[in-house]
Protein backbone atom coordinates (compact mmCIF):
# COMPACT_ATOMS: atom_id res chain seq x y z
CA UNK A 1 0.00 0.00 0.00
CA UNK A 2 1.29 3.21 -1.05
CA UNK A 3 0.97 5.57 1.23
CA UNK A 4 -1.64 8.40 1.73
CA UNK A 5 -2.77 11.65 1.78
CA UNK A 6 -6.21 12.80 3.28
CA UNK A 7 -7.68 15.83 4.86
CA UNK A 8 -8.98 14.32 8.53
CA UNK A 9 -7.61 10.91 9.50
CA UNK A 10 -10.24 9.20 12.29
CA UNK A 11 -8.43 6.31 14.36
CA UNK A 12 -11.50 3.80 16.16
CA UNK A 13 -14.89 3.26 14.26
CA UNK A 14 -17.11 3.21 17.79
CA UNK A 15 -19.83 5.43 18.07
CA UNK A 16 -17.56 8.36 19.10
CA UNK A 17 -14.92 8.04 15.90
CA UNK A 18 -17.92 7.33 12.96
CA UNK A 19 -20.11 10.24 14.60
CA UNK A 20 -16.71 12.46 14.12
CA UNK A 21 -15.99 11.32 10.77
CA UNK A 22 -19.34 11.85 9.85
CA UNK A 23 -19.55 15.44 10.79
CA UNK A 24 -16.75 16.20 9.83
CA UNK A 25 -17.26 14.48 5.88
CA UNK A 26 -20.94 16.28 5.78
CA UNK A 27 -19.59 19.63 6.50
CA UNK A 28 -17.21 19.04 3.17
CA UNK A 29 -14.04 17.11 4.84
CA UNK A 30 -11.93 14.39 2.99
CA UNK A 31 -12.21 11.88 5.90
CA UNK A 32 -10.07 8.31 6.49
CA UNK A 33 -11.04 6.27 9.52
CA UNK A 34 -9.29 3.49 10.43
CA UNK A 35 -10.49 0.99 12.60
CA UNK A 36 -8.15 -1.90 13.82
CA UNK A 37 -10.31 -5.06 14.09
CA UNK A 38 -12.36 -6.81 11.36
CA UNK A 39 -15.34 -6.16 12.22
CA UNK A 40 -16.97 -2.73 13.54
CA UNK A 41 -18.79 -3.16 16.82
CA UNK A 42 -16.87 -6.29 17.73
CA UNK A 43 -15.79 -7.30 20.01
CA UNK A 44 -18.95 -5.98 22.46
CA UNK A 45 -17.23 -4.22 25.60
CA UNK A 46 -20.36 -2.85 27.12
CA UNK A 47 -23.76 -3.52 28.95
CA UNK A 48 -25.49 -1.89 25.81
CA UNK A 49 -27.84 0.40 27.55
CA UNK A 50 -28.12 3.84 25.94
CA UNK A 51 -30.71 6.81 27.12
CA UNK A 52 -33.27 8.43 23.91
CA UNK A 53 -32.96 11.91 24.50
CA UNK A 54 -30.01 12.93 22.73
CA UNK A 55 -30.42 10.54 19.49
CA UNK A 56 -31.75 12.85 17.62
CA UNK A 57 -29.45 16.00 18.08
CA UNK A 58 -26.64 13.92 16.41
CA UNK A 59 -28.45 12.58 13.84
CA UNK A 60 -29.13 9.09 14.73
CA UNK A 61 -32.27 6.86 13.48
CA UNK A 62 -33.88 4.48 15.66
CA UNK A 63 -33.34 1.37 13.60
CA UNK A 64 -33.10 -2.52 13.72
CA UNK A 65 -29.92 -1.63 16.13
CA UNK A 66 -32.76 -1.93 19.00
CA UNK A 67 -33.72 -4.79 20.93
CA UNK A 68 -36.24 -3.23 23.00
CA UNK A 69 -37.39 -0.18 24.18
CA UNK A 70 -37.36 0.13 28.74
CA UNK A 71 -39.91 1.94 30.84
CA UNK A 72 -37.43 3.15 33.68
CA UNK A 73 -34.62 1.63 35.94
CA UNK A 74 -34.74 -0.45 39.23
CA UNK A 75 -32.02 0.32 42.12
CA UNK A 76 -31.86 -2.42 44.37
CA UNK A 77 -30.14 -1.76 48.06
CA UNK A 78 -28.14 -4.65 49.06
CA UNK A 79 -30.97 -6.17 51.19
CA UNK A 80 -32.40 -5.88 47.27
CA UNK A 81 -35.49 -2.99 48.27
CA UNK A 82 -36.14 -1.35 44.96
CA UNK A 83 -36.43 2.00 43.93
CA UNK A 84 -37.90 2.95 40.69
CA UNK A 85 -36.87 5.54 38.30
CA UNK A 86 -38.93 6.80 35.18
CA UNK A 87 -36.23 6.04 31.89
CA UNK A 88 -36.53 10.27 31.47
CA UNK A 89 -34.87 10.48 34.88
CA UNK A 90 -32.82 7.21 35.06
CA UNK A 91 -29.39 8.69 32.98
CA UNK A 92 -27.86 7.98 30.14
CA UNK A 93 -27.88 4.28 30.12
CA UNK A 94 -31.31 3.91 30.25
CA UNK A 95 -34.36 4.07 27.55
CA UNK A 96 -33.03 1.15 24.54
CA UNK A 97 -31.09 -1.63 25.05
CA UNK A 98 -28.86 -1.92 21.95
CA UNK A 99 -26.81 -4.71 20.14
CA UNK A 100 -23.52 -2.47 20.13
CA UNK A 101 -22.52 -4.49 17.11
CA UNK A 102 -25.51 -3.38 14.76
CA UNK A 103 -25.12 0.01 16.33
CA UNK A 104 -21.44 0.33 15.58
CA UNK A 105 -22.20 -0.97 12.31
CA UNK A 106 -24.80 1.22 11.43
CA UNK A 107 -22.82 4.73 12.82
CA UNK A 108 -20.26 3.58 10.66
CA UNK A 109 -22.71 3.10 7.85
CA UNK A 110 -23.68 6.43 8.46
CA UNK A 111 -20.35 7.73 8.01
CA UNK A 112 -19.37 5.72 4.86
CA UNK A 113 -22.52 7.00 3.29
CA UNK A 114 -21.74 10.85 3.43
CA UNK A 115 -18.07 10.15 1.53
CA UNK A 116 -15.64 8.76 4.80
CA UNK A 117 -13.92 6.13 3.41
CA UNK A 118 -13.46 3.22 6.16
CA UNK A 119 -10.02 0.76 6.31
CA UNK A 120 -10.73 -1.86 8.31
CA UNK A 121 -7.81 -4.51 9.74
CA UNK A 122 -5.67 -1.20 10.11
CA UNK A 123 -3.72 -0.69 13.43
CA UNK A 124 -2.20 3.06 13.87
CA UNK A 125 1.46 2.15 15.37
CA UNK A 126 2.52 5.42 15.79
CA UNK A 127 2.31 9.25 15.20
CA UNK A 128 3.84 11.16 12.62
CA UNK A 129 5.30 14.61 13.89
CA UNK A 130 6.93 17.07 12.11
CA UNK A 131 7.99 20.38 14.19
CA UNK A 132 6.00 19.22 17.34
CA UNK A 133 2.90 18.51 15.46
CA UNK A 134 0.40 15.64 14.64
CA UNK A 135 0.69 14.82 11.16
CA UNK A 136 -0.82 12.00 10.35
CA UNK A 137 0.01 8.61 11.42
CA UNK A 138 1.80 5.34 10.90
CA UNK A 139 -0.53 2.14 10.27
CA UNK A 140 -0.27 -1.26 9.66
CA UNK A 141 -2.45 -3.41 8.00
CA UNK A 142 -2.42 -6.82 7.25
CA UNK A 143 2.13 -7.35 7.07
CA UNK A 144 2.17 -4.07 5.50
CA UNK A 145 3.15 -0.67 7.03
CA UNK A 146 2.39 3.03 5.35
CA UNK A 147 1.93 6.48 6.37
CA UNK A 148 -2.04 7.81 6.24
CA UNK A 149 -0.71 12.02 6.15
CA UNK A 150 -3.53 14.09 7.69
CA UNK A 151 -3.88 17.75 8.84
CA UNK A 152 -5.76 16.61 11.69
CA UNK A 153 -6.05 13.26 13.43
CA UNK A 154 -8.77 12.52 15.78
CA UNK A 155 -7.91 10.28 18.62
CA UNK A 156 -11.03 7.78 18.84
CA UNK A 157 -9.15 4.99 19.93
CA UNK A 158 -11.63 4.33 23.55
CA UNK A 159 -10.91 3.32 26.61
CA UNK A 160 -7.00 1.99 26.23
CA UNK A 161 -6.29 5.08 23.76
CA UNK A 162 -2.45 5.56 22.82
CA UNK A 163 -2.95 8.05 20.24
CA UNK A 164 -3.20 10.61 23.19
CA UNK A 165 -0.55 9.71 25.46
CA UNK A 166 1.65 9.46 22.14
CA UNK A 167 0.30 12.82 21.23
CA UNK A 168 1.39 14.14 24.44
CA UNK A 169 -2.17 14.51 26.11
CA UNK A 170 -1.90 13.41 29.60
CA UNK A 171 -4.69 10.64 29.69
CA UNK A 172 -3.55 8.42 32.34
CA UNK A 173 -5.80 8.00 35.07
CA UNK A 174 -5.68 6.47 38.59
CA UNK A 175 -6.70 3.08 39.85
CA UNK A 176 -9.69 5.06 41.90
CA UNK A 177 -10.77 6.52 38.56
CA UNK A 178 -11.35 2.62 36.55
CA UNK A 179 -14.18 0.45 37.05
CA UNK A 180 -13.10 -3.02 35.57
CA UNK A 181 -15.95 -4.88 34.11
CA UNK A 182 -17.04 -7.91 33.09
CA UNK A 183 -20.08 -9.56 31.73
CA UNK A 184 -22.35 -12.12 30.64
CA UNK A 185 -24.89 -12.71 28.14
CA UNK A 186 -27.24 -14.95 29.73
CA UNK A 187 -30.28 -16.96 28.09
CA UNK A 188 -33.56 -18.13 30.59
CA UNK A 189 -32.93 -15.86 32.83
CA UNK A 190 -35.90 -14.35 35.09
CA UNK A 191 -35.36 -10.58 34.12
CA UNK A 192 -37.88 -7.68 33.76
CA UNK A 193 -37.80 -6.74 30.37
CA UNK A 194 -39.34 -3.17 31.65
CA UNK A 195 -36.19 -2.10 33.31
CA UNK A 196 -32.67 -2.08 33.65
CA UNK A 197 -31.35 -3.05 37.03
CA UNK A 198 -29.04 -1.69 39.02
CA UNK A 199 -27.79 -3.17 42.23
CA UNK A 200 -25.52 -1.17 44.62
CA UNK A 201 -23.55 -2.00 47.65
CA UNK A 202 -20.86 -4.67 48.62
CA UNK A 203 -22.03 -7.22 45.78
CA UNK A 204 -20.00 -4.93 43.33
CA UNK A 205 -17.18 -2.70 45.17
CA UNK A 206 -17.40 0.82 43.96
CA UNK A 207 -19.34 -0.08 40.93
CA UNK A 208 -22.64 -2.12 40.80
CA UNK A 209 -23.65 -5.14 38.74
CA UNK A 210 -26.30 -4.53 36.28
CA UNK A 211 -28.99 -6.84 33.83
CA UNK A 212 -29.69 -4.92 30.90
CA UNK A 213 -32.81 -7.77 29.03
CA UNK A 214 -32.24 -7.98 26.00
CA UNK A 215 -35.52 -9.77 25.15
CA UNK A 216 -37.06 -13.17 25.32
CA UNK A 217 -35.05 -14.38 28.24
CA UNK A 218 -31.66 -13.10 27.34
CA UNK A 219 -29.83 -10.31 29.18
CA UNK A 220 -26.64 -8.99 30.22
CA UNK A 221 -25.70 -9.11 33.34
CA UNK A 222 -22.34 -7.62 33.93
CA UNK A 223 -20.22 -6.01 37.08
CA UNK A 224 -18.05 -2.88 37.43
CA UNK A 225 -15.68 -2.92 40.23
CA UNK A 226 -13.85 -0.26 41.17
CA UNK A 227 -9.98 -1.13 40.85
CA UNK A 228 -8.71 0.20 43.90
CA UNK A 229 -11.15 -1.75 45.98
CA UNK A 230 -9.76 -5.02 43.55
CA UNK A 231 -8.16 -7.10 46.17
CA UNK A 232 -7.41 -10.30 44.70
CA UNK A 233 -6.82 -11.96 40.77
CA UNK A 234 -10.16 -12.19 39.53
CA UNK A 235 -12.19 -9.77 41.85
CA UNK A 236 -14.50 -9.16 38.77
CA UNK A 237 -15.61 -12.15 37.90
CA UNK A 238 -15.92 -13.63 41.62
CA UNK A 239 -18.17 -10.94 42.29
CA UNK A 240 -20.26 -11.58 39.40
CA UNK A 241 -20.52 -15.39 39.71
CA UNK A 242 -21.23 -14.84 43.40
CA UNK A 243 -24.24 -12.41 42.49
CA UNK A 244 -24.95 -14.83 39.75
CA UNK A 245 -25.25 -17.74 42.28
CA UNK A 246 -27.04 -16.18 44.97
CA UNK A 247 -29.92 -14.85 42.34
CA UNK A 248 -31.95 -18.20 41.22
CA UNK A 249 -33.42 -16.65 38.42
CA UNK A 250 -30.24 -15.97 36.85
CA UNK A 251 -28.12 -18.93 38.42
CA UNK A 252 -30.62 -20.72 36.17
CA UNK A 253 -29.33 -19.26 33.08
CA UNK A 254 -26.89 -20.03 30.41
CA UNK A 255 -23.80 -18.03 29.63
CA UNK A 256 -23.41 -17.88 26.43
CA UNK A 257 -20.87 -14.60 26.22
CA UNK A 258 -18.43 -13.43 27.91
CA UNK A 259 -17.11 -9.76 27.52
CA UNK A 260 -14.94 -6.88 29.75
CA UNK A 261 -13.05 -4.17 29.55
CA UNK A 262 -12.27 -1.02 31.34
CA UNK A 263 -14.32 2.11 32.23
CA UNK A 264 -12.80 5.42 32.92
CA UNK A 265 -14.94 7.30 35.98
CA UNK A 266 -12.81 9.71 36.31
CA UNK A 267 -13.55 13.78 36.24
CA UNK A 268 -13.11 15.32 33.12
CA UNK A 269 -9.10 15.53 31.70
CA UNK A 270 -8.22 19.09 30.97
CA UNK A 271 -6.55 18.48 27.43
CA UNK A 272 -7.95 17.14 24.78
CA UNK A 273 -6.52 18.89 21.86
CA UNK A 274 -3.02 19.76 20.66
CA UNK A 275 -1.31 20.72 17.34
CA UNK A 276 -3.35 18.46 15.16
CA UNK A 277 -5.17 16.34 17.07
CA UNK A 278 -8.07 16.02 19.37
CA UNK A 279 -9.64 13.15 21.20
CA UNK A 280 -12.83 12.37 21.24
CA UNK A 281 -15.10 9.45 23.56
CA UNK A 282 -13.99 7.10 26.07
CA UNK A 283 -10.39 8.45 24.78
CA UNK A 284 -11.18 11.55 25.93
CA UNK A 285 -12.40 10.27 29.15
CA UNK A 286 -15.89 11.25 28.26
CA UNK A 287 -17.50 8.94 30.28
CA UNK A 288 -20.21 9.70 33.13
CA UNK A 289 -18.37 8.79 36.12
CA UNK A 290 -21.68 7.94 37.93
CA UNK A 291 -23.50 5.34 35.72
CA UNK A 292 -20.23 4.84 33.59
CA UNK A 293 -22.29 5.10 30.39
CA UNK A 294 -19.77 6.46 27.49
CA UNK A 295 -22.11 6.23 24.12
CA UNK A 296 -23.87 9.53 24.79
CA UNK A 297 -21.19 11.59 25.25
CA UNK A 298 -19.03 10.46 22.78
CA UNK A 299 -21.47 11.27 19.84
CA UNK A 300 -22.11 14.29 21.05
CA UNK A 301 -18.48 15.34 21.36
CA UNK A 302 -18.25 13.69 18.16
CA UNK A 303 -20.79 15.89 15.96
CA UNK A 304 -18.83 18.64 17.88
CA UNK A 305 -15.09 17.60 17.19
CA UNK A 306 -16.56 16.51 13.24
CA UNK A 307 -17.90 19.66 12.58
CA UNK A 308 -15.18 22.08 14.02
CA UNK A 309 -12.24 19.32 11.90
CA UNK A 310 -13.91 20.26 8.85
CA UNK A 311 -14.14 24.46 9.40
CA UNK A 312 -10.26 23.65 10.36
CA UNK A 313 -9.61 21.71 7.20
CA UNK A 314 -11.36 24.80 5.44
CA UNK A 315 -9.71 27.42 7.37
CA UNK A 316 -6.04 25.75 7.27
CA UNK A 317 -5.84 26.53 10.50
CA UNK A 318 -5.20 22.62 12.62
CA UNK A 319 -4.10 23.92 15.26
CA UNK A 320 -4.84 23.77 19.34
CA UNK A 321 -5.67 27.65 19.15
CA UNK A 322 -8.39 26.54 16.54
CA UNK A 323 -9.45 23.54 18.26
CA UNK A 324 -10.47 25.39 21.29
CA UNK A 325 -13.99 25.64 19.42
CA UNK A 326 -14.47 21.99 20.14
CA UNK A 327 -12.35 21.84 23.46
CA UNK A 328 -15.16 24.78 24.44
CA UNK A 329 -17.74 23.15 22.73
CA UNK A 330 -17.98 19.68 24.19
CA UNK A 331 -17.35 21.28 27.60
CA UNK A 332 -19.63 23.85 27.34
CA UNK A 333 -22.46 20.40 27.54
CA UNK A 334 -20.92 17.74 29.35
CA UNK A 335 -18.24 19.01 31.84
CA UNK A 336 -20.72 20.68 34.43
CA UNK A 337 -22.48 17.01 34.43
CA UNK A 338 -19.27 14.90 34.14
CA UNK A 339 -17.63 16.64 37.07
CA UNK A 340 -20.72 16.82 39.10
CA UNK A 341 -21.13 13.00 38.68
CA UNK A 342 -17.78 12.34 39.65
CA UNK A 343 -17.71 14.05 42.68
CA UNK A 344 -21.41 12.19 43.75
CA UNK A 345 -19.14 9.00 42.52
CA UNK A 346 -16.29 9.79 45.18
CA UNK A 347 -18.84 9.66 47.37
CA UNK A 348 -20.99 6.95 46.75
CA UNK A 349 -18.03 4.44 46.43
CA UNK A 350 -17.38 5.35 50.36
CA UNK A 351 -21.21 4.58 51.84
CA UNK A 352 -21.92 1.30 54.07
CA UNK A 353 -24.90 -1.34 52.60
CA UNK A 354 -26.44 0.14 55.82
CA UNK A 355 -26.54 3.21 54.25
CA UNK A 356 -27.52 2.04 51.02
CA UNK A 357 -30.10 0.39 52.23
CA UNK A 358 -31.27 3.06 54.60
CA UNK A 359 -31.55 5.62 51.14
CA UNK A 360 -33.31 3.37 48.76
CA UNK A 361 -35.46 2.41 51.94
CA UNK A 362 -36.63 6.70 52.15
CA UNK A 363 -36.94 6.43 48.15
CA UNK A 364 -38.96 3.44 47.62
CA UNK A 365 -42.32 4.70 49.46
CA UNK A 366 -41.41 8.63 48.54
CA UNK A 367 -43.28 10.51 45.67
CA UNK A 368 -39.93 13.19 43.90
CA UNK A 369 -41.07 15.25 41.65
CA UNK A 370 -37.82 15.59 40.26
CA UNK A 371 -34.83 13.06 40.03
CA UNK A 372 -31.85 14.80 41.50
CA UNK A 373 -29.20 14.31 43.76
CA UNK A 374 -30.33 17.40 45.91
CA UNK A 375 -33.89 15.91 46.17
CA UNK A 376 -32.79 12.37 46.93
CA UNK A 377 -30.55 13.96 49.98
CA UNK A 378 -33.69 15.71 51.01
CA UNK A 379 -35.70 13.08 50.89
CA UNK A 380 -33.37 10.91 52.93
CA UNK A 381 -32.82 13.71 55.37
CA UNK A 382 -36.21 13.80 56.85
CA UNK A 383 -35.89 10.26 58.41
CA UNK A 384 -32.32 9.52 58.89
CA UNK A 385 -30.32 12.74 59.62
CA UNK A 386 -27.46 11.16 60.43
CA UNK A 387 -26.87 9.49 56.66
CA UNK A 388 -27.00 12.92 55.17
CA UNK A 389 -24.30 14.55 57.58
CA UNK A 390 -21.43 13.76 54.90
CA UNK A 391 -23.59 15.26 52.22
CA UNK A 392 -24.17 18.70 53.22
CA UNK A 393 -22.41 20.16 50.15
CA UNK A 394 -24.74 18.94 48.21
CA UNK A 395 -27.84 20.15 50.39
CA UNK B 1 19.75 -4.01 41.65
CA UNK B 2 17.26 -6.10 42.93
CA UNK B 3 16.08 -8.11 39.96
CA UNK B 4 12.67 -7.56 38.88
CA UNK B 5 9.97 -9.83 39.50
CA UNK B 6 7.93 -12.35 36.87
CA UNK B 7 5.24 -10.91 35.12
CA UNK B 8 3.30 -13.54 33.40
CA UNK B 9 -0.05 -12.23 30.86
CA UNK B 10 -1.75 -15.18 29.82
CA UNK B 11 -3.06 -14.24 26.44
CA UNK B 12 -3.60 -17.13 24.19
CA UNK B 13 -6.78 -17.23 25.26
CA UNK B 14 -7.24 -19.73 28.01
CA UNK B 15 -8.16 -16.59 30.61
CA UNK B 16 -7.36 -13.37 28.37
CA UNK B 17 -10.59 -12.12 26.70
CA UNK B 18 -8.79 -9.31 24.77
CA UNK B 19 -10.21 -6.31 26.53
CA UNK B 20 -7.97 -3.75 27.32
CA UNK B 21 -8.28 -3.01 30.39
CA UNK B 22 -4.82 -3.43 31.28
CA UNK B 23 -3.42 -1.35 28.28
CA UNK B 24 -5.70 1.61 29.43
CA UNK B 25 -4.62 1.65 32.95
CA UNK B 26 -0.90 1.20 32.83
CA UNK B 27 0.36 4.48 34.31
CA UNK B 28 4.08 3.69 31.40
CA UNK B 29 1.68 2.28 28.71
CA UNK B 30 3.71 -0.41 28.02
CA UNK B 31 1.21 -3.39 27.46
CA UNK B 32 0.01 -4.10 24.30
CA UNK B 33 -3.04 -5.21 22.31
CA UNK B 34 -2.86 -6.76 18.97
CA UNK B 35 -6.15 -8.17 18.56
CA UNK B 36 -5.25 -11.94 20.25
CA UNK B 37 -2.23 -10.88 21.46
CA UNK B 38 -0.77 -9.21 24.81
CA UNK B 39 2.35 -8.17 25.18
CA UNK B 40 4.66 -5.78 27.16
CA UNK B 41 7.70 -4.01 27.49
CA UNK B 42 9.73 -6.28 29.70
CA UNK B 43 12.46 -3.47 30.09
CA UNK B 44 9.92 -0.33 30.68
CA UNK B 45 7.68 -2.25 33.04
CA UNK B 46 8.38 -1.85 36.96
CA UNK B 47 6.06 -4.82 38.19
CA UNK B 48 3.58 -1.73 39.65
CA UNK B 49 0.94 -4.62 39.67
CA UNK B 50 -2.05 -2.57 38.59
CA UNK B 51 -2.68 -4.35 35.57
CA UNK B 52 -3.18 -7.28 37.82
CA UNK B 53 -5.82 -5.32 39.62
CA UNK B 54 -7.46 -4.42 36.00
CA UNK B 55 -7.66 -7.59 34.52
CA UNK B 56 -11.21 -8.82 35.27
CA UNK B 57 -10.04 -12.17 34.48
CA UNK B 58 -7.32 -12.91 36.49
CA UNK B 59 -4.97 -13.44 33.66
CA UNK B 60 -1.85 -11.49 34.35
CA UNK B 61 0.04 -13.09 37.40
CA UNK B 62 2.83 -11.67 39.04
CA UNK B 63 5.68 -13.26 41.27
Amino acid sequence: MPDLKTEVLVIGAGPAGSMTAKWAAKNGAKVVMIEKRQEIGSPVRCGEGISKSWLEGVGIKPGRWINLEVEGARIFSPSEKVFEINEKDAGNEVGYVVERTAFDKQLAIDAANVGVDVFLKTAAMTMLKENGRIVGAKVKRGGETFEIRAPITIGADGFESQVGRWAGIPTNISTRDMDTCLQYRMTNVDCDVRYCDFYLGKVAPGGYVWVFPKGEGLANVGIGVQVSKVTAMADARTYLDRWIDHHPGYAKGKKIDMVGGGVSISAPIKQTVADGIMLVGDAARMIDPLTGGGIANGCIAGKICGTVAAEAVHAGTPTKEFFQQYEKGWRALLEEKLYRNWLAKEKLVQLSDDVFDKVIDVLQGYKLEKLSVHNILKAVHEKYPEVTKEFEEFL
Amino acid sequence: MPSKKHLHIESSGQLCIYCGACVGICPLNCIYLDETRITFDEKVCTRCEICVKACPVGAIEIG
